[in-house]
């Protein structure tokens, strides 16, 4: 039980892609799907990766779909109304969601707001500051068009998104498991009061780690609405839930129960496959929301199992 | 050598006089047992010590100068370290991760995020720390502390306190929950610390273990000092009284006449 408990999302994912191929051998294991799967993935896994930090300090964050929402609606209004230069919007932009993020975290940490509730009311601000901005109307992108080259062009053959999630990826997980500050977040998650009185500190952490998701769900964001080539008013609204389903099923991945950002991409990867995979055998979509959320409950289920036995 | 003093010590919460008038000095080198019935005023005493708690009135004075103790992080710039009876470790990370939590060594300088752990150096230099107190645990590279023994973990986080602590390590209940032989443990490792010059103030219910290492006794009983002895002229049975009251200390005893 222990092992299915720690590997059986990558079990899943294993047997998927074995799965998958021998079915569709033409068009599910060729370098063209693959490449369409991390394209596919990119931007879901840029929040769900940023969601993961704050997670590991203990911490749920609710606002990160809405806050990729209003970015990708700024982005695009930013480009189009006001004709800033792509990089002065971007910078605009990453740096509102990351003010997001440090009101977010003062709510939580220094006022005592429980996060559940104070990121629902951060987000649901944020929902009305992007009504506020766009009237409920997508923006279309009347300037800067080739801002689209930035989600959709491709380096050496790999997908821009795909390196930029890379890149995100790699970072986060260097802040997480290299740095003082990540090794403070991760000893928040275990006890905050044994970090405290060991000198660390603690509201200081737990603001910098909403930071980190508010921003990463801002650079979602732009590269949405670069991805889509204007702003739509609530297309990043589902990101808060696969994020959490990803963090949830990557935490059941490898390290029984703790939040990581490798195990975060696995969730990812996961449903990715799993979704593209029963698309390419002409499974109707229902079938797609069917594998997600039993695969999440299966996965989380045996995680526990993996946590009460695993311990020889 | 008188170490640190406290001056007519008091401290109350609200209308709750937790502490009054507490008056004593830690000699360098001693191991003292701070005894007392729960309520007694042996934590928040403690809690002074370590900087937790401001006192409301007194004065604390370390190696003849007065000090302010309070915030927490102030008395461990002064030397001073406690090990608390839980919370003083993250169970899921390494003991030499817990050694340098919140005082990681790292490259760099600036705000945390930037600062790369040196995990190796710290690592190594964990490992040496507990060597050089013949602390002998397995896996102290790779273990987490979750996964030791109570007594494990209580060595670790008493070297802990004692590789970062100068001067005094306050111990809450070092001993509690523990084995008979993971307590003598604990104990000779207290007894090699105070060789080494190190001052030790451990809060404890069990006075066997205070025995076999304090060299003296305080007795508190509400609120107030009840008896400050050499561990050496008195008995456990005398320590029991004036725990309980059957026995009463000059101070209490010059009190209640005034009063």
């Amino acid at each position: 039980m222990h092992v299915l408990g720690t590997y059986g999302t990558i079990l899943v994912l294993i047997l998927m892609v074995v799965v998958f191929s021998a079915i569709q051998p033409d068009t599910f294991a060729t370098v063209g799907n693959f490449r369409n799967i991390l394209n596919d993935m990119a931007i879901g896994t840029i929040v769900a990766a940023g969601l993961t930090v704050p997670l590991v300090c203990g911490d749920f964050d609710l606002s990160i779909g809405y806050v990729a929402s209003f970015s990708g609606i700024l982005m695009v209004g930013l480009l189009s109304a006001n004709q800033l230069p792509i990089p002065v919007a971007m910078l605009i932009v990453v740096g509102i969601g990351m003010l997001i993020g440090i009101v977010n975290g003062v709510i939580v940490s220094k006022i005592g707001v429980n996060a559940f509730i104070a990121t629902l009311g951060t987000g649901t601000v944020v929902v009305g500051l992007n009504y506020a901005y766009s009237g409920g109307i997508p923006l279309q992108l009347t300037h800067s068009t080739d801002f689209t080259g930035l989600a959709i062009g491709r380096f050496l053959g790999i997908p821009h998104l795909a390196i930029i999630m890379v890149v995100v990826l790699g970072v986060l997980w260097v802040i997480l498991n290299r740095t003082v500050q990540g090794q403070h977040i991760r000893a928040i998650g275990v006890s905050a009061e044994s970090s405290r009185r060991a000198g660390v500190a603690v509201d200081r952490s737990r603001i910098v780690a909403f930071a980190i998701a508010s921003t990463c769900a801002a650079i979602g964001g732009v590269l949405m609405a670069s991805n889509l080539g204007s702003g739509q008013v609530t297309a990043g609204d589902g990101f808060m839930l696969t994020s959490f389903s990803a963090a949830f099923l990557g935490s059941a991945a490898l390290r029984e129960g703790q939040f990581h950002i490798v195990g975060t991409l696995i969730g990812v990867l996961t449903v990715a496959v799993g979704n593209n995979g029963l698309a390419m055998i002409g499974a109707p979509i229902f079938t797609q929301y069917l594998f997600a959320g039993c695969l999440l409950v299966l996965a989380v289920a045996l995680g526990g199992i993996g946590r009460r036995y695993g311990r020889g | 050598m008188t170490l640190l003093s406290l001056n007519q010590i008091s401290k109350s919460f609200g209308g709750i006089h937790a502490l009054q008038d507490v008056s004593f000095d830690l000699n360098k080198g001693d191991i003292v047992g701070l005894v007392g019935d729960n309520g007694a005023g042996k934590s928040t005493l403690i809690k002074i010590l370590a900087g937790a708690h401001d006192p409301s009135s007194g004065q604390v004075i370390l190696e003849g100068q007065a000090q302010t103790l309070s915030p927490p992080a102030n008395a461990q710039g002064l030397g001073i370290e406690t090990v608390y009876q839980d919370l003083s470790m993250i169970g899921a990370f390494t003991a030499a991760e817990n050694f340098f939590l919140g005082r990681e060594l790292a490259l760099g300088r600036g705000p945390a995020l930037f600062r790369l752990i040196r995990r190796k150096t710290m690592l190594d230099t964990a490992v040496s720390g507990l060597e050089e107190l013949h602390i002998d645990i397995p896996g102290v590279r790779s273990k987490p502390v979750e996964r030791m023994s109570g007594g494990q973990r209580q060595l670790v986080a008493i070297a802990r306190g004692a590789f970062w602590g100068s001067k005094m390590l306050l111990l809450d209940e070092p001993t509690a929950a523990l084995g008979v032989r993971e307590s003598k443990e604990v104990l000779n490792l207290i007894t090699r610390l105070s060789a080494r010059g190190l001052t030790i103030v451990m809060v404890t219910h069990n006075l066997e273990h205070l025995w076999s290492v304090c060299n003296r006794v305080v007795v508190m009983r509400r609120g107030r000092k009840a008896a400050d002895m050499p561990s050496a002229s008195t008995n456990m049975e005398d320590v029991v009284a004036y725990i309980t009251g059957a026995k009463e200390g000059l101070q209490g005893r010059a009190l209640e006449l005034t009063s």
